[in-house]
């Protein structure tokens, strides 16, 4: 047992938490009245915006993928920019490349949409490799190099990119580098009966098509509340308990028998933010390893592979995992 | 009442015949009756609807209700002219408040449903009969005539609304097209601010109508029958037969009287003198028709076509023909098939004839049987339901979750008095005690199946499946202190120790190990 001796004074960091926390409830709140019976997948995504990394959303059509980023981009006040990904769409679209200005007889460099706070990049996978490559560097290093000059991205900067898991036709598999850049990859699945009759009747009294339109939302957030956030999470206590498990269910994933490709140290190092985020967000004062578990499914899914014959028979990710987690022992003390 | 007065014909007749009657009856004075039912009515109908514009429906229910109050002039009018009275239209108005004194609050109320209102409607009215009177009449009445009663009404509600949606219709077709469309736009953008109550009330008027036509009419069968069932009780006809043979043999009657009187002791005698004769009587026998020579006659009458019918049936019958085929087929043939059908027809080869019955069943079973193996799995898969989900394998209960002992020997007796203890030296200790000896009453008390992997959040989910909000309640409590100490490295206040083993207590007693 060792006291958790925190810097500044106590009460003041309690209240700044609790400020926080408040904060990121309050975004929540305004999410969940745009984006309807999609609970789970708001506290995912702002999970990640807390924690400070970038999330793939995956869903049929008509779930309200874009819908839920464009909220956010509403409740948040920086910059928002979108890309909609599109077979002919080249890497100097994404990041901006130089112009020859005839007045001045000079290149002036023209930055991309990548220059921005918020960025969603719809339907991801239907540009191919190498535009899809351009947001690497983005991603991890949060700064593109132009005409062999790194420029820095403002911080925050988060990607949002949305794909479609049905369609094969005329898309492009995210290499896995480009996956393991992405902290969390979140399924949105069908709302509730009671929830999907609850928005239907919602968007259909209103004249306007547009869910955002129906309820307009609050800017809660500012750029630098974002920053205050992120900082906040990553001074909250984490036990090494709950550390070790964390690392114990990464390492997990490399020896786990359906699986032949295990995740790497990327994902115990998401796992423990996101956990830390999610203990921001549930209002808590360290982290517990409920928040582990509860975001080790998103962390973890898009960074294994799972055995071909597991495959065949029907299994997918998502139930491989949950026997893993099943399996992994939770804290002992 | 008389009954040589009597417009209509009077003589028994069947129930529907007297409805005919009825209807006839309301055709001859159709002016008359129409007419008054439709001063009586419109008036109290507009004033209903005036009253009660908010809700038409309800002022057409109390019209439809107050019907029997108008049936009386209807009734009035026709037994008036029944026997040739016709009043006139302001004399049966002029009546009508009169006519409405007798039993009109029964009539309203309690027999208002009566589904022979309209056949009952003279005992009253007419007869002026109530309380016990009036009912024995209904029963001598109601009698035989009930049913058609009954049927009259119920025909009577279905031709009030036939007629009733007919008006309607017809009313609907002739709008011309432009107002129709207009209508139905209007009713679409003003649906809430429109007042559309002119509409309905308009509908009520096209009832009032109907009532106008059919109601009389109601009423006559009513009557009719009323007067039917009267005539065949007191034998009408047969008294107005008698009324007319007195007025035409009033003057010779005497006489013949008086004849009859002087010849009836004689006639008697002749009558006494008579010997008792029966169908034996010699007399009888001696009569060119005999009783004998009739009976016989009745006889062979009997067994004619009309009582009897007698059929003559040619067909084939394969029961009696074996002996025949036989005999036929001997020539043809051969002698040495005859014999070796006979050996084998021989007890001696039954055996071998039933070893082979027995093989060649065996032959089908097994041929089905291996068909079943060959598709076997296109059976399971298909055609029987899924296999039931085998029993579930009792797991052992695992005796470590988070690191902690939950053996139950482990425990020290008494958990809340040695957590006290603890507390003082090693507050950790004691929740960790406390928390390992609820996941432990947990496993072996409440079964539940705890797993190494479930997070402290997991267990807290499955006790709330056990719906049991005491328990629920202390396990959050403690949960939420023991994840401050492991994971928060928060110290637990010193009233907490008091709290928790005392909610241990209460809810596990007080000397309770687990």
């Amino acid at each position: 047992m060792s006291e958790q001796i925190e810097p500044g004074s106590p009460t003041h960091v309690a209240q700044q938490r609790q400020r926080a926390s408040q904060l990121a409830q309050a975004v929540r709140g305004e999410l969940r009245k745009a984006v309807i019976g999609q609970d789970t997948v708001i506290d995912d995504v702002l999970t990640a915006l807390i924690a400070g990394g970038h999330v793939l959303l995956e869903g049929v059509p008509g779930l309200g993928k874009t819908l839920l980023v464009r909220a956010l981009a509403k409740c948040f006040g920086g910059e928002f920019a979108r890309i909609q990904f599109t077979p002919d769409l080249m890497p100097s679209d994404v990041t901006g490349h130089a112009v020859y200005d005839l007045n001045t007889e000079q290149f002036k460099l023209r930055k991309g949409p990548l220059f921005t706070n918020l960025l969603l990049a719809d339907e991801i996978n239907r540009a191919p490799a190498k535009t899809q490559a351009a947001l690497l560097e983005a991603m991890q290093e949060r700064q593109v190099t132009l005409e062999g000059r790194a420029l820095p991205i403002a911080q925050p900067f988060m990607v949002l990119a949305t794909q479609n898991p049905i369609e094969q036709e005329g898309t492009y598999p995210l290499p896995e580098a480009e996956l393991d850049r992405f902290m969390l990859k979140v399924r949105m699945d069908y709302p509730d009966a009671e929830q999907e009759l609850n928005m239907v009747r919602q968007v259909s009294r209103s004249t306007r098509a547009d869910m955002l339109d129906v309820q307009p939302l609050r800017t809660v957030l500012q750029a630098k509340d974002v920053l205050a956030l992120q900082r906040i999470a990553s001074d909250l206590a984490l036990d090494d308990q709950v550390l070790d498990y964390a690392i114990r269910l990464a390492r997990a994933t490399r020896t786990w028998p359906g699986l032949i490709l295990g995740a790497g140290p990327r994902a115990s190092i998401a796992l423990v933010r996101c956990a830390r985020a999610r203990a921001l967000l549930r209002g808590g004062e360290f982290v517990i390893p409920d928040d582990i578990k509860g975001c080790a499914l998103a962390v973890l899914r898009h960074r294994v592979r799972i055995a071909p014959e597991l495959d065949i028979e029907g299994l997918n990710v998502d139930q491989v995992l949950g026997q893993l987690l099943d399996q992994v022992p939770a804290p002992r003390l | 009442m008389r009954l040589s007065d009597a417009t209509v014909v009077i003589r028994p007749r069947t129930t529907w015949e007297a409805m005919d009657l009825g209807v006839l009856m309301s055709q001859r004075h159709r002016r008359l009756l129409m007419t008054s039912w439709a001063i009586v009515t419109l008036p109290i109908f507009a004033l209903l609807s005036a009253i009660f514009w908010d809700s038409p429906s309800l002022a057409v229910f109390i019209f439809w209700w107050l019907k029997p109050a108008f049936d009386r002039l209807p009734l009035y009018i026709l037994s008036k002219s029944l026997f040739g009275e016709t009043p006139t239209l302001n004399q049966a108005l002029r009546e009508w408040p009169r006519l409405l004194k007798p039993q009109l609050l029964a009539s309203l109320t309690w027999r208002r449903l009566s589904l022979s209102r309209s056949f009952v409607m003279p005992v009253v009215q007419l007869e002026g009969l109530h309380g016990h009177a009036r009912e024995q009449r209904l029963q001598v009445l109601l009698q035989r005539n009930a049913g058609a009663a009954q049927w009259l009404t119920i025909i009577g509600v279905h031709l009030e609304s036939a007629l009733w949606i007919g008006l309607m219709v017809l009313f609907y077709l002739l709008l011309p097209q432009q107002i129709e469309l207009d209508w139905s736009w209007q009713t679409l953008i003003t649906a809430a601010v429109q007042d559309w109550r002119w509409l309905e009330h308009l509908t009520n008027a096209f009832y009032a109508l109907v009532l106008i036509i059919w109601e009389p009419i109601y009423v006559a069968c009513g009557f009719s029958l009323y007067l039917n069932r009267r005539t065949v009780l007191e034998a009408w006809d047969i008294e107005l037969v008698f009324r007319r043979l007195r007025q035409r043999l009033s003057t010779t009657a005497l006489t013949l009287l008086l004849a009859t009187i002087l010849w009836v002791p004689g006639a008697q005698h002749v009558w006494a003198a008579e010997p008792v004769i029966t169908p034996d009587s010699p007399r009888l026998l001696d009569q060119p028709l005999t009783s004998q020579g009739s009976k016989d006659s009745i006889k062979a009458l009997l067994e004619q076509p009309p009582f009897k019918n007698k059929e003559t049936v040619t067909r084939y019958r394969f029961g009696e023909e074996k002996t025949d085929t036989k005999t036929a087929d001997d020539s043809k043939t051969p002698e040495w098939l005859k014999a070796l059908l006979a050996l084998l027809d021989s007890p001696r080869f039954g055996f071998l004839a039933t070893l082979i019955e027995v093989l060649l069943w065996g032959a089908v079973i097994g041929g089905v049987g291996v068909l079943i193996w060959r598709y076997r799995d296109w059976l399971q898969a298909f055609v029987s339901r899924r296999p039931a989900l085998k029993s579930k394998v009792a797991r052992p209960l695992p005796q470590q979750a988070f690191g902690l002992d939950l053996n139950r020997e482990t425990l020290p007796d008494d958990i809340a008095a040695s957590a006290e203890s603890l507390w003082q030296t090693d507050p950790r200790a004691a929740l960790g005690l406390l928390y390992r000896a609820l996941l432990s009453h947990l496993l072996h008390d409440h079964h539940m199946a705890l797993k190494t992997a479930d997070t402290e959040g997991e267990v807290l989910q499955r006790v709330e499946q056990l719906q049991q909000p005491a328990l629920l309640a202390f396990s959050k409590t403690l949960t939420g202190h023991w994840q401050n100490m492991a994971y928060g490295h928060r110290l637990p206040p010193a009233h907490l120790q008091q709290e928790l083993c005392d909610g241990w207590r209460t809810l596990f007693g007080p000397g309770a190990a687990h």
